[in-house]
């Protein structure tokens, strides 16, 4: 015998504007074990929280069953409500009146009410088989592994570390910096972005919380939120950083070459080198397939630290939650064979004109022609290459305009007297603060923009290129002529995102970046508890959305973590031991990774049994449906309970035929 | 070679361009964001002003009734080039196709050599019959000359499935 | 290796080498070609006037491949290649149209064979014979002969339909040639069309288009243009005269079909090959070969 309670709300004309209150009310009264029902106009409201309240301690109402918007809005608050009241808040039941029946109805109100009735008496009926449950904490680790070291990873890194946490800052290259590191100048202030981004770097080194691990790959995570276990690989860098001062003689004597990666190989480093000058930590690799072992490094050395037996080392840590900051690739065009890419060598990408005109690339910060050195008397720019295209990412990678817009500003800035500038787009895209304004400033400066894309490009005998382009304003056929063509390349997923999704079962969206929980109200974590999003891992973005982003995780993370310890929701699967044979589907089927097989001696005999870890159980109850002998269960919906709801619903039905 | 009046405004014809919609059989027309790959990169732009990304954008937007009767959408050499390079495929060869279709429908101008083929074939079977050769040593070559087999005409039954066929829309 | 050939129209009515090239060519790796028991239109020009007629002809090619029980169909025009592609796709995505057509064809009592494999004279070559097994029969190789390919626009478009050889970087022709002994050359025109469909309509356009093409291959210093598809060269060999006029240049270009240089390679004589009947200056490129 339970004493029952049913509250129908009106939710301002919301429920009330379709459904007839009133009678469900009446109805209500109808159903057993049901002691009180009352409606009104905002049961979320204080005064109907009261209400509830009050008649909790009046009439000894056990059970409290309340009809109306979906759970999603306010179970917490009426749990919290009734909790208040001295009654166990997962003994209410959450009906849903407004997006199951008067939105989903809104113009049949009479079979709207019918419904109503029926959701409710389905209410009543399990409200009946619920059982108080208690929420319990588990104590967590006060850590944050911080994977990527690119502007994003060095914000989470600096925000978390100055609010107490310790962070481990893995990234794979010798040197943190990403591609920031890569860029001349950002838009739209124009920032010299090594300028603005060194600083941070430097911080990361020197924070007492932060802990660098360059040139190392997370290769396993084990665990769950609040406690993973993660295992790093630390990779031979063949210099000892404790012995090392960054003095770099030994790149100054290396013999060997190899082509410069952060230069997007255009022009050489050396087998032993640091990524760029203002690398961070300073301290060198050696890259062992370009070294000939010739042990100059090692003799010219002034502190001996040059060990070129290194080993590989493993580490482990704990933490209580990870940071993802992976960042991305650029596109390659060369899947693009009509552009002409790596076929005309004055055909190049964005990022290697950005090498071209940074002061501290391959060519000092002179724009010059990779075929010939001399200077280009024309550029063009093609938008849109790769994306927004259903052959290869069909999303707008969302900064190519912008750079576009930058890079034809520095080509005004750095070549003097006589320089025609093309910028040939679909649509051109500048929409953060200051972009409209810098998209003036380019318009401002003599620059041709054309509004249609080449279909290909040629090239004539003396390296420089041509293409007709169709221009959509003055509907004329442009033969454009340039010494210099650039392709604005996309933002696309980065080639070891599958191995990363892998890893922390972080799972990715259509278009390769990796899935947030909700793009609009949680797109700084996955769906994955524990794992948080920042930056263009997530999806493409500017620097400033990229460092807002990072800060925004760091700021879960400290949520999260900050008390020492997280709620666990008690909805979640519980395994009978007794009734589990070991059969292991439900370890196979859980989507989450919550299940885990223990292995426990019972009567001299070894016994797997599955166990619910329930920091990360979301109580989907894939499991509980695939049991075969039903020893998981998901608590408030186990199958009596769900059962009780089907029958009730059946109970009064004109539905006809069947049999 | 304009399509549109401009001394009057462009009046949509809907029910038209559905037609023509469900004749691509599928809806990626609708997705062309003009991205001008198909008009910079067409082999009859220069020499016949054929420009594919304004004929796509004319029937997404309805304004097709003068289409069907225009010159221009018999300058298209098929090369296909735009079906290839467009990155949404919205493919303006095929609904050029389609608006040849419907000029025949309503009896608008189409270009004489099409309908002679198409009695060719109907008499025939092939489009064109076998010719003779003059070699530039002025010698003159026919298929039996050549040793060729001779052709074999289609049977009873194929003019009037053919006739059968051209009624379909 | 038996396999069903389809000639088309063009092929027929004038352009002779082709199929007597390939005659010549084809038994010496083994490959029997039999011949459908009618001569039907394809249906490509019909496109344009009601496609669904279009689609009935070529699927009736089909349906006559059926016949012969051969699961392979050698159609060595491009424009036809293409139509019976396109069809085969459309009486596989689109059921309504199928079921239309199977009627048809029933009506004359004909079957539609939906899972015949389409070749084209290249990837026949390339991928079926095998680049090897050319190489290996070559009697005479061309060596020191500088050619440049066209080989089309409908055997490399559209590459959702699953062409024959790659859209932008078509290099199975350019194979074939070096297989042979040749050079094959790069140049920036390489994809251009030859203009065939417009000379129903706008001849002078369709000439203008051969002709540019033409005279860019003849400041490339090349011996010749090597071509896979009838129309091609009937644009570029049998009116190169007419395509120099409305260009205002004088063009003095070999054009042969990749089949007659095949046959020269394997030792097969001129005139089996339709040499004597090429109407561009074919002489001077086999006076370089023979040299």
């Amino acid at each position: 015998m339970a004493r029952i309670g049913v509250y129908v709300c009106h939710c301002g004309s919301n429920i009330a504007g379709v459904v007839d209150v009133e009678k469900v009310v009446e109805y209500a009264k109808t159903l057993p074990d049901v002691v009180i029902a009352k409606h009104y106009a905002y049961m979320c409201s204080e005064p109907g929280q009261r209400l509830i309240q009050d008649d909790i301690e009046d009439h000894k109402l056990d059970r409290i069953v309340i009809a109306t918007c979906s759970p999603r809005m306010h179970e917490e608050t009426f749990r919290r409500a009734v909790a208040e009241a001295g009654l166990n808040p997962y003994l209410i039941e959450i009906v849903n009146l407004r997006e199951q029946v008067s939105w989903a109805h809104t113009h049949e109100p009479e079979k709207a009410t019918e419904k109503a009735k029926a959701l409710v008496r389905m209410g009543v009926a399990r409200a009946k088989l619920l059982e108080p449950l208690e929420k319990h904490k588990i104590r967590v680790e006060k850590g944050v592994l911080v994977l990527g070291g690119g502007i994003a990873g060095i914000q989470a890194s600096l925000d978390l570390a100055n609010a107490g946490f310790k962070v481990y800052l893995v990234e794979k290259s010798p040197s943190i910096g990403g591609k920031m590191a890569q860029l001349d100048k950002t838009f739209p202030t124009m920032d010299c972005s090594m300028c603005i981004l060194a600083p941070k770097m430097i911080d990361c080194a020197h924070h007492p919380n932060i802990q660098l691990l360059t040139y190392s790959e997370v290769k396993g995570v084990k665990g769950s939120v609040g406690n993973f276990k993660v295992t790093v690989l630390k990779k031979p860098r063949y210099v000892d950083e404790k012995k090392c001062t960054g003095c770099l003689i030994c790149m100054e004597n290396c013999p060997a070459e190899a082509q410069n990666e952060f230069d997007e190989c255009i022009g050489v480093r050396k087998a032993i080198y640091t990524p760029f000058m203002q690398a961070v930590p300073r301290v060198p690799v050696i890259d062992k397939e370009s070294c000939v072992e010739c042990g100059l490094c090692e003799k010219v050395c002034p502190t001996d630290a040059v060990n070129r037996a290194q080993k590989p080392e493993e580490i482990e840590l704990n933490v209580g939650a990870i940071v993802v900051s992976t960042g991305f690739d650029v596109f390659d065009p060369s899947a693009i064979p009509q552009y002409g890419y790596k076929r005309f060598k004055n055909v190049i990408t964005a990022m290697e004109l950005e090498r071209l005109v940074c002061a501290s690339g391959p060519t000092g910060g002179h724009l010059t022609r990779l075929s010939d050195g001399r200077i280009p008397r024309s550029i063009a720019f093609i938008q849109c290459v790769g994306s927004r295209d259903k052959r290869f990412h069909e999303y707008c990678c969302r900064v190519g305009c912008m750079v576009t817009l930058k890079q034809a500003i520095l080509a005004r800035e750095k070549i003097p007297g006589d320089l025609k500038i093309y910028t040939c787009f679909i649509d051109l895209r500048a929409f953060g603060k200051g972009y409209e304004e810098f998209y003036g400033r380019a318009r401002d400066m003599d620059i041709d923009f054309v509004a249609g894309l080449p279909s290909e490009i040629h090239c004539a005998a003396d390296g420089s290129l041509y293409f007709d382009v169709y221009d959509r304003g003055t509907n004329k056929l442009l033969e454009v002529h340039a010494d210099l063509v650039v392709l604005g390349t996309g933002l696309v997923p980065s080639g070891d995102l599958g191995k990363i999704s892998a890893l922390l079962h972080a799972s990715r969206s259509a278009d390769g970046f990796l899935l947030e929980a909700h793009p609009k109200l949680r797109p700084l974590e996955s769906a994955m508890a524990g794992v948080f999003l920042a930056g263009v891992c997530q999806g493409p973005k500017d620097i400033p959305d990229t460092v807002a982003q990072a800060s925004g995780a760091a700021a879960k993370v400290i949520d999260l973590l900050l008390s020492g310890e997280i709620d666990i929701e008690p909805l979640k699967a519980v395994v009978d031991k007794d009734l589990c044979s070991g059969c292991r589907i439900c370890e196979s089927i859980c989507p989450f990774v919550a299940i885990e097989m223990k292995s426990e001696f019972v009567k001299g005999e070894e016994k797997l049994t599955a166990e619910v870890v329930e920091a990360v159980c979301q109580g989907c109850g894939l499991c509980s449906s695939a049991c075969p002998t039903g020893a998981v269960k998901i608590q408030q919906y186990g199958n009596k309970q769900v059962v009780t709801q089907v029958q009730a619903a059946l109970a009064e039905t004109c539905a006809e035929g069947g049999g | 070679m304009s399509l549109v009046d401009l001394m009057s405004t462009a009046k949509p014809n809907f029910e038209l361009r559905d037609r023509i919609l469900l004749k691509l059989g599928g809806r990626e027309l609708v997705n062309c964001y003009q991205c001008i790959r198909c008009t910079s990169g067409c082999t009859a732009l220069k020499l016949l002003e054929l420009k594919p990304h304004e004929i796509v954008k004319l029937v997404n937007l309805g304004l097709v009734e003068d289409l069907p009767s225009s010159d221009i959408i018999w300058t298209c050499v098929t090369c296909l080039k735009c079906v290839q390079r467009c990155p949404q495929k919205a493919s303006p060869y095929h609904v050029i196709i389609a608006l040849r279709n419907l000029a025949v429908e309503r009896g608008a101008k189409v270009p004489e050599g099409y309908l002679k083929i198409v009695s060719q074939i109907l008499e025939t079977g092939l489009a064109e019959p076998p010719q003779k050769i003059v070699t530039s040593k002025m010698e003159t070559v026919d298929r039996e000359s050549a040793k060729l087999q001779k052709i074999k005409p289609p049977k009873q039954t194929f003019q009037a499935a053919f006739m059968k066929a051209m009624e379909e829309k | 290796m038996k396999i069903a050939v389809y000639w088309g129209c063009c092929i027929q009515a004038n352009q002779f080498a082709y199929e007597m090239s390939l005659r010549a060519t084809l038994p010496k790796f083994g490959v029997e070609l039999v011949d459908l028991s009618e001569s039907v239109c394809c249906g490509d020009p019909v496109k344009s006037v009601n496609e669904f007629a279009a689609n009935f002809l070529a699927a009736r090619v089909l349906a006559l491949a059926n016949l012969t029980g051969l699961d392979s169909l050698l159609v060595p025009c491009n424009r036809c290649h293409f139509t019976l592609s396109e069809a085969q796709n459309t009486m596989k995505k689109n059921p309504q149209t199928a079921q239309k057509i199977i009627s048809l064809l029933k009506e004359e009592g004909l079957d539609y064979g939906p899972n015949i494999k389409i070749w084209h004279t290249i990837d026949l070559l390339h991928d079926l014979v095998g680049l090897e097994k050319i190489r290996k029969a070559v009697k005479k190789p061309l060596r020191g002969l500088k050619v440049a390919t066209h080989v089309g626009c409908q055997v490399i478009r559209y590459s959702d339909l699953g062409r024959v050889d790659d859209a932008e970087n078509p290099r199975k022709l350019d194979e074939l040639i070096e297989a042979i002994g040749a050079e094959a050359v790069d140049y920036a025109e390489k994809l251009d069309c030859c203009g065939a469909a417009l000379m129903r309509s706008h001849p002078d356009s369709a000439l203008s288009l051969a002709g540019s093409k033409l005279k860019a291959v003849q400041g490339l210093n090349v011996a010749g243009l090597v071509v896979s598809c009838p129309e091609c060269q009937l644009m570029f060999d049998a009116k190169q005269k007419d395509a120099g006029t409305t260009v205002g240049v004088k063009l003095n270009v070999p054009v042969v079909y990749y089949t007659q240089l095949l046959g020269l390679a394997l030792g097969i004589g001129e005139r089996k090959l339709g040499l004597h009947l090429n109407q561009s200056p074919a002489e001077v490129l086999l006076a370089k070969v023979s040299s």
